[in-house]
């Protein structure tokens, strides 16, 4: 499956654009009926003190039909998998960290990439309009298309992502 | 007793391993209490706040050994704000004043920075082994100190502690005469370690017999280190996946074959499938198994595993092993005593995992089982009742339903039946951590038959205070109350304050305890420290204007003999 993701010019109205950058139908086919909706604030191990006055611990958020409370289920931060990869860009020398986990989807995942890959790092010269596939490593070392499997799949065997251009 | 010298009587107190068991004999009579004092080598203090360690010290002058605990508990799960408390540095100071011979050091929970480390690495020449469980503070150059400095170190035993990563030359710091070495396990560590200083380490440490390497540690680095210490009795396995497409899996297998000592097998982080079956020869020997580190198992590759492992007693897996592969367990490990199912999707995304049908699987095929941890999706009272039948040996029993208020799914009704027959059943019952929607009724029997009870963890549970006072009044032998998200205040807290001198701590965290709750039991006991934290941004209008109907976020009561601590921050306020 072939990703176009739109290289408009990154603004705040990027939420707006979202229709332009992802196109919907084609990841409407690809993906599950049952995509859960993931709340995308969590309480995160990784907060440190300065931010916790902001980040109001105890907010109850959508579990799977229940709620995300502070601290449960009750296991030690060693456990508790790191979702973040690496994606690396193509011709980019330095590399970017995305959490899968707070995602709930591929497109809001390409979201966030395009967001984190603005499109004046990689500007062709003559302003052609650039294709570019997202790859990942999955557990076994291969690299694969993004896209394929179900979601819930995909962020438990993704190592590290590429942004290749097609 | 008739006149015994004491030589004799010290004799007879060295077959006491217990501290308890000590601290009993102490209190018989002062000739007693003074042999036992001088002869005590084994210290342990459950919280580093209920003594001072000058006290400790004085008492215990001829300390080997001592363990100290620093946090509660709930701190594992980020309730305890980071600079809460838990220095390790008045301890290790104090200990290189008063007890130079010591030897051994574990710390749990506990703030140890790096120059705790240096010091400890200089103060104490026959020191010999250091363990730190669920740490912080203290980063690769402190373990350097303890590498370079620690003669005739035995054992360096980090567990699940939050170390930051200064470089891999920590290892190469053991000098080239440091021989001694029997127990290292640095799989906490995130960083990478210099893999040659490493092998040379396991070579010429003839008597290592643990070995838990961290995830960055490939197979094929793995595999040159088993064929330097074939005697390994635990190995971690380190990431268990190869850095290059080499043909790494018969070198495995070779390395694998000659190591016939192994009995217990952690690590496998990234584990292949195709690796796994290297370690089936060494599957029929093994009594100890930790799978939980490795989400990439398949359930299948696990079966075939596991139908290997009849001589297991302990075996720690995710939760994708489902209700299938625990059946396929319940078959095989015959000999099983502690199981934990661990959930491998904690944000709560997949499928259902493990439901009760595996519990009572395992329950039915392995009638050793005395210790559980187990996450699962739901669980029934009928599921529940049986296990009770099956298993009536548990002394922790631990169940964590995801959804913290789900009812029985079938009955729709709570888990007070199920709860209720395990404390019946389990006479020997130690530890109890409860989950699923629960009434005052699941109190009522854990204070009616839980008499070994010592700790109890309760989250989301009860309607009313009754349900607290149910198991102060009960469990006789209650070291230790957690309580989060329960409606319990201030009756349920005051009802027994004597109570809190008999326990080493309780733990009320958004419960419906009040500021004057909390300032009346701190008025009527004066040797509990009744400590609250306070994160709130409004704390400064709290502390203007301090309103004694402010509900308490976290408090946490002790009993001590210092009075309140001097080294509180500012969040902490003790009454």
């Amino acid at each position: 499956m072939e990703l176009e993701l739109g290289l408009a010019l990154p603004s705040s109205d990027l939420m707006m654009e979202k229709s332009t950058f992802c196109k919907k139908r084609r990841f409407d086919e690809v993906l599950d009926e049952n995509t859960v909706t993931l709340p995308l604030f969590m309480q995160r191990e990784e907060d440190s003190d300065s931010d916790r006055g902001f980040e109001r611990s105890s907010e109850e958020l959508n579990f799977g039909g229940g709620r995300v409370i502070v601290g449960w289920p009750p296991v030690k931060l060693s456990r508790r998998r790191t979702s973040c990869v690496k994606v690396n860009m193509e011709g980019i020398a330095i590399g970017r960290k995305v959490d899968l986990s707070l995602h709930d989807s591929y497109q809001a995942l390409f979201l966030t990439l395009y967001t984190m890959f603005p499109k004046k790092q990689h500007e062709e010269e003559d302003g052609a309009y650039n294709s570019y596939k997202v790859t990942y490593e999955d557990e076994e070392g291969d690299w694969m298309l993004v896209g394929d499997v179900p979601w819930e799949a995909f962020i438990k065997s993704a190592k590290r992502l590429k942004i290749i251009t097609y | 007793m008739t006149y015994f010298p004491d030589e004799v009587v010290e004799h007879i107190f060295d077959f006491l391993s217990s501290h308890r068991d000590r601290n009993n004999v102490s209190t018989v009579c002062k000739a007693w209490y003074l042999v036992e004092q001088l002869s005590r080598l084994r210290v342990f203090v459950g919280n580093c706040y209920a003594v001072r360690p000058e006290r400790v010290m004085a008492r215990f002058p001829g300390m080997k050994c001592l363990t100290v605990k620093g946090k509660p508990h709930f701190a594992d799960f980020n309730l305890v704000p980071h600079d809460w408390g838990g220095d390790a540095l008045p301890w290790i100071e104090t200990a290189a004043r008063c007890c130079p011979g010591l030897e051994e050091l574990r710390l749990k929970r506990m703030v140890v920075s790096d120059e705790s480390l240096e010091l400890l690495a200089r103060a104490f020449p026959n020191f010999k082994s250091l363990v730190l469980i669920s740490c912080e503070g203290f980063s690769t150059d402190g373990l350097a100190e303890i590498a370079t400095h620690c003669r005739g170190l035995r054992e360096l035993d980090l567990q699940e502690n939050e170390v930051e990563d200064h470089g891999r030359q920590w290892l190469s710091c053991f000098p080239d005469s440091c021989t001694s070495l029997v127990s290292l396990n640095f799989a906490c560590l995130k960083g990478e370690v210099n893999t040659s200083a490493l092998e040379r380490l396991v070579a010429r440490c003839q008597n290592l017999r643990c070995l838990k390497l961290n995830r960055a540690i490939s197979i094929e680095s793995l595999i040159k280190i088993l064929a330097r210490a074939p005697n390994l009795v635990e190995l971690g396995t380190g990431s268990f996946t190869a850095d290059h497409r080499t043909e790494a899996y018969q070198n495995l297998l070779n390395a694998f074959y000659k190591c016939n000592s192994i009995r217990n097998l952690s690590g496998f982080w990234d584990a292949a499938p195709r690796y796994l079956q290297a370690i089936y020869s060494i599957c029929s020997s093994l009594t100890v198994l930790n799978l939980s580190y490795a989400p990439a198992i398949q359930v299948n590759d696990l079966i075939k595993m596991i139908r290997h492992c009849f001589k297991l007693q302990k075996l720690w897996v995710l939760d994708s092993i489902g209700d299938k592969g625990l059946a396929a367990v319940a078959c095989a490990c015959k000999e099983l005593q502690e199981l934990r199912v661990f959930p491998s999707d904690v944000y709560g995304t997949g499928i259902a995992a493990v439901t009760e049908e595996g519990l009572v699987a395992i329950s039915s095929g392995c009638p050793k089982l005395n210790s559980l941890l187990y996450f699962c999706h739901q669980m029934t009272n009928a599921a529940l009742i049986t296990v009770a039948k099956n298993c009536p040996h548990f002394t922790r029993f631990r169940l964590c339903i995801l959804d913290p208020v789900k009812p029985d799914p079938i009955s729709n009704e709570p888990l007070d039946e199920g709860f209720g027959a395990i404390v019946k059943s389990c006479k020997d019952l130690k530890r109890l951590s409860l989950s699923g929607l629960l009434t005052d009724k699941v109190f009522l029997y854990i204070g009616m038959y839980a008499s070994r009870l010592e700790m109890l963890s309760i989250a989301f549970a009860g309607e009313s205070d009754k349900g607290m006072v149910y198991v102060l009044n009960g469990c006789k032998n209650l070291k230790k109350l957690e309580i989060r998200d329960s409606p319990f205040g201030d009756a349920a807290l005051l009802e027994n304050v004597g109570k809190y001198e008999t326990m080493r701590s309780l733990w009320m965290s958004s419960c419906d305890v009040t500021q004057g709750g909390c300032k009346a039991l701190a008025a009527k006991m004066p040797r509990l420290n009744v400590e609250v934290i306070n994160e709130r941004e409004e704390s400064d209008e709290m502390v203007e204007n301090p309103s004694d109907m402010h509900r308490v976020e976290k408090m946490y009561v002790y009993r001590t003999l210092t009075g309140p601590r001097d080294d509180a921050p500012d969040f902490v306020w003790t009454f």
